[in-house]
C-alpha cells in the first residue's frame, strides 16, 4: 500500500485539490446542517401550531356548547391536518418550501380549500434551496472537474509524462490516482450525510438508496472527466470542455426539458375546476332542495331514509350541496392529477438521460419532497375530510343535537407513514451512470506520449 | 488610442479564430433566440388563458340570478393577475407564485395554481430564458473566451517584446478590454433587439426597456473587466481561468443559493395556519357579523339608533342587517391588511437581507434590477393582492350597502322569505383592473442597484488600471 501513502503526499503538494477537496465537505457538511435546520424548524412549526388548534377548538365548543344541531359546530369548526417531513428531509428540502405542510379544512367543499396556498417568499423560492442536493447535483461534478481536467494533461506540461506511460505499470498509475481521488470525493459527501442521518435516525432502506444515489452520480462524473481527459488536450482546453458539458447537463438540457415537459403536458384544470366548483355550490340556491337531496342520496343512499326537509332552511341540504360541488367536479380533479403525474412521470423518464435530473428525483423521492408528496398529502386530507362529514352526517340527518361531549368525539387528523418506494427509473440511472464510469476507466489505456 | 485600437483588432481576430469563442457564441446566441421565443410564446398564451379566464369569470358574476346581496357576496368573484410584456424577458417569481385569487365576503385567500406547485421539480433546475441566459451564461461564455487575453502574452514572452517596442502595459489591457466589450456588445444585441421590438410593438415601456439594456450592459462590463483583470493579474493562462471559473461558480452558482436559505433561516414568516386562527379569534371577539342582535354589536346599534333619532332597529330607514355587516366587515378587513402587511413586510425584510449582500455577488443587484423592471418582482405581486383585496372589499360593501338599503329589515330577518334583488344591482359595479406601478417608482427601485453595479464597476476598473501598471513594471 505503500502507493498509497505517495499519491496522497502528491495530491498533498498540489494546493488546488486539497483546498477543493476541504472546500467540498465543508459545504456539504454545511448543506446537511442548514437541511437539519430546515427540518427542524419545519417539525417545530407543526409542534407550535397543535395547542393554537386546540384552543381554537375549544373556543367553538364554548361558543356552541349546546347546539340544537350540528349545523354551526360543521360550519365554524375547523380542522388541523399535516405533513410531518421525512427522516430523509433534510438532505433535499424539494417542494416543502412553497406548499403548505400544514393546513386547516372544515366540513365545508373541499375543492375550495384543497389548493389553498402557504406564506412563502417567492423571490427566495426562486433560487432554489441550498441543501445537500443541490451541493451534489450542481457543485459535486465541479469539484471533480477541478481535480481531475490536468491528471494527465499536467503530466504531460510537466514532461512527465514520457516517464509514466514507459512505467510496467503506467495504466495503475492513472487508476490508482482516479480511485484516490473518487474516494475521497466519496468521502466529503458521504460523512457529512451519515451524521445528519445518525441524527434524525434515517431508516436503512432510505439511506441504502441515498448512498448509491451519490456514488453513482459521483461515478458518473468522474467517467465524464476520464471520457474528456484522455483525449490529450491541454489543461486549459479539458477544463473549457468539462465546464461546458457540466453546463449543459445541469442547466441548459434539464431547462429547456422543462421548457417542453409544459408545453407538452398543459395543466389547467386547477382553475376549470374552481370555477365549476364554485358554480355547483350556489347554484344550489336556485334548485328546488328536494332535488338537490335526491341528488346527494344517488351516492349518499344510507341517508335516504330520513325526515324530510322542513320548510325553513335545515343544514343538512347546505352540506349536501356542498358534497355535491365536490363530486360534480370530481373527473376535473382527476384529470388535474392525472396531469401533474404524467409530468412527474416525464420527468422521471428523463432522469434515464440525464444523470442530475435522475438523482434529483431519486433523492426527492426517497425523502418524500416532490410532487408525488404534496399529491399523497392531498390524499390524506381528502380522507380525512370524508371522516369529518361523515361525522357530521349522522348528526345532521339524524336531528341529534350536538353537545360539548360531541365535540371531544371529532374525529382527529392522522398523518400516514411516508412512501419511500424508489422510482422505477433508479436502476437506469445507477446502471448509466457506471458503465459511463467504466468506459471512461477503459480509456486509460488508450493514454499515449502521442496522444 | 490607434494603439490600442490595433491590439483590439488583433484580439478580435485571435478570437475568430478560437473554436471554443466561436462555438460558444453560436450556442449562446440559439439558446438565446429558443429562450426568447419560447418565454415570449409562453408569456402570451398565458396571459390570453388569464384574460379569458377572467373574462369568463366576470360573466359568470354578471350573469347570476337575481339574489339576496350577502348570497352574491359568498358567492365571490375571480381574479387574475395579467402578465407583464416584459415578463418574457425575464419571467421572475411569476412561475413560483399563484396567480388565480377567489374573492369572498369574510374570508381573504390566496393566490393559487402556481406552476410551482403543478410542475415536477425540474422547475428547480431554473428556466430557460432570455434573463437566465444572459445573467448565467454570457459571464461563462466571456471567461471561457478572455481568460487568456493577457496573460497568453505573458506566457509566451510576447508582452515583453511588445513593450519593448514602445506600447505601454496600459495600452495593452486597454486594447484587449476593448476587444472584450465588442464581444460583449455582441452577446447582448440580440436582447437588446428583442426587448427593442416588444416596445416598438407598444407591448413595454421604454423606459423599462432602457433600463433593462443599460442594467445588463453594465452586467457584462462588470464582468469583461473581471475578466481582463484576473487574466493580468495570474502568471499562465490555467490559473486565471480556474480562479474565473471560481469566481463564477462562487457569484452565479453558490451565494444566490445560499443567501436567500440564510435570509429564510433569519427572518421566519408565520404559517397561513396560524395567521387564520389568530385573525379568526380577533375577529370572534368583534361579534357576528351575521347576527344583529350580538351583544358585542350593541354600542354599534346605539350609536346607529341615535344617528337616525329612534329606538327601535325596525323603525330605521335602513335594514340594519346590511349594516351590521358593513360594520364587520370594515373591521375583519382591519384584520386581514394587519395580518397580511405584516407577512409582507417580513418578506420583504427578507428580500432586503439578500440585496445587502449584492456587495458580495453583483448578481443580486442585477435580479433585483431585472424583475423590477420587468415587474416580475414581489413589490409587483404585492401590488396584485393588495389591489385585489381593495377591490373584494368594495365589493363586499357595495353588496353590504345594497342589503342595507334595498332590503328592510323585517323581510330580512323572516326565515322564510327569499329576499331578492334585481341583479342589475351588481351588474353595475366596475371590473377589476391592475394598475401596475408607475415607471418612476420602478425606476427608483432600480437606483439602488444601478448604484452597486457602478460600485463594483469601478472598484473592478481601478484595480485593472493599477494591475496593468503593476504589469508593465514588473516585466521591464
Amino acid at each position: 500500500m505503500s502507493w498509497l501513502s505517495h499519491e496522497l503526499r502528491l495530491l498533498q503538494r498540489s494546493h488546488l485539490s486539497i483546498i477543493a477537496l476541504i472546500l467540498l465537505f465543508l459545504l456539504s457538511g454545511l448543506a446537511v446542517w442548514s437541511g437539519l435546520k430546515e427540518i427542524k424548524h419545519q417539525h417545530d412549526t407543526i409542534a407550535r401550531l397543535a395547542p393554537l388548534q386546540e384552543q381554537d377548538l375549544a373556543a367553538v365548543a364554548k361558543t356552541y356548547s349546546n347546539a340544537a344541531n350540528a349545523g354551526y359546530p360543521a360550519y365554524y369548526t375547523f380542522y388541523s391536518t399535516w405533513d410531518t417531513p421525512s427522516d430523509a428531509a433534510f438532505l433535499s428540502i424539494g417542494i416543502r418550501d412553497s406548499a403548505p405542510y400544514v393546513l386547516r379544512v372544515r366540513a365545508l367543499g373541499l375543492q375550495a380549500q384543497l389548493y389553498e396556498g402557504e406564506i412563502f417568499n417567492p423571490e427566495l423560492a426562486l433560487p432554489g434551496r441550498f441543501d445537500f442536493a443541490f451541493v451534489l447535483i450542481y457543485l459535486t461534478p465541479l469539484f471533480i472537474i477541478a481535480l481531475m481536467h490536468d491528471m494527465i494533461s499536467g503530466e504531460q506540461q510537466s514532461g512527465r509524462l514520457r516517464l509514466l506511460v514507459s512505467l510496467p505499470e503506467g495504466r495503475l498509475v492513472w487508476l490508482r490516482r482516479t480511485s484516490l481521488r473518487f474516494v475521497l470525493v466519496l468521502m466529503c459527501l458521504v460523512i457529512p450525510v451519515l451524521l445528519g442521518a445518525t441524527i434524525t435516525s434515517t431508516n436503512l432502506s432510505s439511506l441504502s438508496i441515498i448512498m448509491a444515489v451519490i456514488s453513482s452520480y459521483v461515478a458518473f462524473w468522474f467517467g465524464l472527466t476520464l471520457l474528456i481527459t484522455t483525449q490529450g488536450w491541454r489543461s486549459v482546453t479539458n477544463a473549457t470542455a468539462l465546464m461546458s458539458v457540466w453546463v449543459l447537463l445541469t442547466l441548459v438540457l434539464p431547462s429547456l426539458a422543462n421548457v417542453a415537459l409544459l408545453r407538452a403536458v398543459p395543466v389547467h384544470q386547477g382553475v376549470d375546476l374552481m370555477l365549476a366548483q364554485r358554480q355547483a355550490v350556489h347554484g344550489a340556491w336556485e334548485v328546488p332542495r328536494e332535488e338537490t337531496m335526491q341528488r346527494f342520496f344517488v351516492h349518499h343512499p344510507e341517508w335516504s331514509g330520513t325526515a324530510p326537509l322542513p320548510q325553513d332552511f335545515h343544514w343538512k341540504w347546505y352540506f349536501a350541496f356542498h358534497q355535491l360541488g365536490d363530486e360534480s367536479v370530481a373527473p376535473l380533479a382527476n384529470a388535474y392529477r392525472a396531469g401533474l403525474l404524467e409530468r412527474q412521470a416525464w420527468t422521471n423518464r428523463l432522469g434515464w438521460l440525464l444523470p442530475g435530473v435522475g438523482a434529483q428525483a431519486i433523492l426527492h423521492r426517497v425523502a418524500d419532497t416532490d410532487l408525488l408528496a404534496q399529491l399523497s398529502y392531498q390524499d390524506q386530507i381528502e380522507a380525512f375530510h370524508r371522516q369529518i362529514r361523515e361525522f357530521y352526517y349522522a348528526y345532521l340527518f339524524e336531528d341529534r343535537p350536538f353537545g360539548a361531549a360531541d365535540f371531544a368525539k371529532q374525529p382527529v387528523f392522522q398523518p400516514s407513514a411516508h412512501n419511500i418506494a424508489p422510482p422505477e427509473h433508479t436502476f437506469f440511472m445507477l446502471i448509466l451512470s457506471w458503465m459511463v464510469f467504466l468506459i471512461g476507466v477503459w480509456r486509460l489505456k488508450t493514454v499515449r506520449l502521442d496522444s | 488610442m490607434s494603439i490600442v485600437l490595433r491590439i483590439a483588432r488583433e484580439e478580435w481576430r485571435s478570437l475568430l479564430r478560437n473554436r471554443v469563442a466561436v462555438m460558444g457564441t453560436i450556442l449562446l446566441t440559439i439558446l438565446m433566440l429558443i429562450a426568447s421565443l419560447t418565454a415570449w410564446e409562453h408569456q402570451r398564451n398565458a396571459g390570453e388563458e388569464r384574460a379569458r379566464y377572467q373574462a369568463q369569470s366576470n360573466h359568470e358574476f354578471e350573469s347570476q340570478p337575481d339574489r339576496h346581496p350577502h348570497r352574491v357576496a359568498h358567492y365571490g368573484h375571480f381574479l387574475f393577475r395579467p402578465l407583464n410584456a416584459l415578463a418574457a424577458f425575464d419571467p421572475g417569481i411569476n412561475a413560483y407564485t399563484g396567480n388565480t385569487l377567489f374573492l369572498e365576503a369574510h374570508r381573504q385567500n390566496s393566490a393559487n395554481f402556481g406552476d410551482v406547485r403543478q410542475s415536477s421539480l425540474l422547475l428547480r433546475f431554473g428556466q430557460l430564458t432570455p434573463a437566465f441566459v444572459l445573467q448565467v451564461l454570457a459571464p461563462l461564455l466571456l471567461i471561457f473566451v478572455g481568460f487568456a487575453g493577457v496573460s497568453r502574452e505573458r506566457e509566451s514572452g510576447t508582452l515583453r517584446v511588445l513593450l519593448t517596442q514602445g506600447v505601454s502595459s496600459q495600452q495593452l489591457v486597454i486594447g484587449k478590454l476593448v476587444a472584450l466589450l465588442g464581444f460583449s456588445g455582441l452577446i447582448l444585441l440580440p436582447a437588446v433587439v428583442g426587448l427593442c421590438l416588444l416596445s416598438v410593438s407598444g407591448a413595454s415601456a421604454w423606459a423599462m426597456t432602457l433600463l433593462l439594456i443599460g442594467g445588463y450592459t453594465l452586467w457584462l462590463l462588470l464582468w469583461s473587466l473581471a475578466v481582463i483583470f484576473i487574466s493580468s493579474l495570474c502568471q499562465r493562462g490555467r490559473d486565471s481561468l480556474l480562479a474565473l471559473m471560481a469566481i463564477w461558480v462562487l457569484v452565479v452558482i453558490l451565494l444566490p443559493r445560499w443567501v436567500p436559505d440564510m435570509a429564510n433561516a433569519a427572518i421566519a414568516l408565520p404559517t397561513r395556519f396560524e395567521n387564520e386562527i389568530s385573525v379568526q379569534r380577533e375577529y370572534l371577539a368583534l361579534g357576528d357579523a351575521h347576527n344583529p342582535d350580538d351583544p358585542k354589536f350593541a354600542e354599534f346599534r346605539d350609536k346607529v339608533l341615535k344617528q337616525y333619532g329612534v329606538t327601535r332597529i325596525e323603525d330605521l330607514p335602513v335594514n340594519f342587517k346590511g349594516l351590521v355587516g358593513m360594520e364587520g366587515e370594515r373591521k375583519s378587513s382591519e384584520l386581514f391588511s394587519h395580518y397580511s402587511t405584516r407577512a409582507f413586510d417580513l418578506q420583504a425584510q427578507q428580500n432586503s437581507f439578500v440585496d445587502g449582500f449584492s456587495l458580495l455577488s453583483p448578481l443580486f443587484a442585477l435580479k433585483r434590477l431585472s424583475m423590477t423592471a420587468s415587474g416580475t418582482d414581489l413589490q409587483n405581486f404585492r401590488r396584485f393582492l393588495e389591489q385585489g383585496e381593495q377591490y373584494r372589499y368594495n365589493l363586499v360593501q357595495g353588496l353590504n350597502k345594497l342589503q342595507a338599503e334595498s332590503l328592510t329589515y323585517a323581510d330580512d330577518t323572516n326565515r322564510q322569505k327569499e329576499n331578492r334583488i334585481a341583479r342589475s344591482n351588481w351588474q353595475a359595479f366596475p371590473e377589476f383592473k391592475f394598475t401596475p406601478g408607475s415607471s418612476i417608482e420602478t425606476l427608483k427601485g432600480a437606483l439602488a442597484s444601478i448604484g452597486v453595479l457602478t460600485l463594483w464597476i469601478m472598484v473592478l476598473g481601478v484595480l485593472s488600471w493599477l494591475q496593468s501598471r503593476r504589469l508593465g513594471r514588473a516585466i521591464r
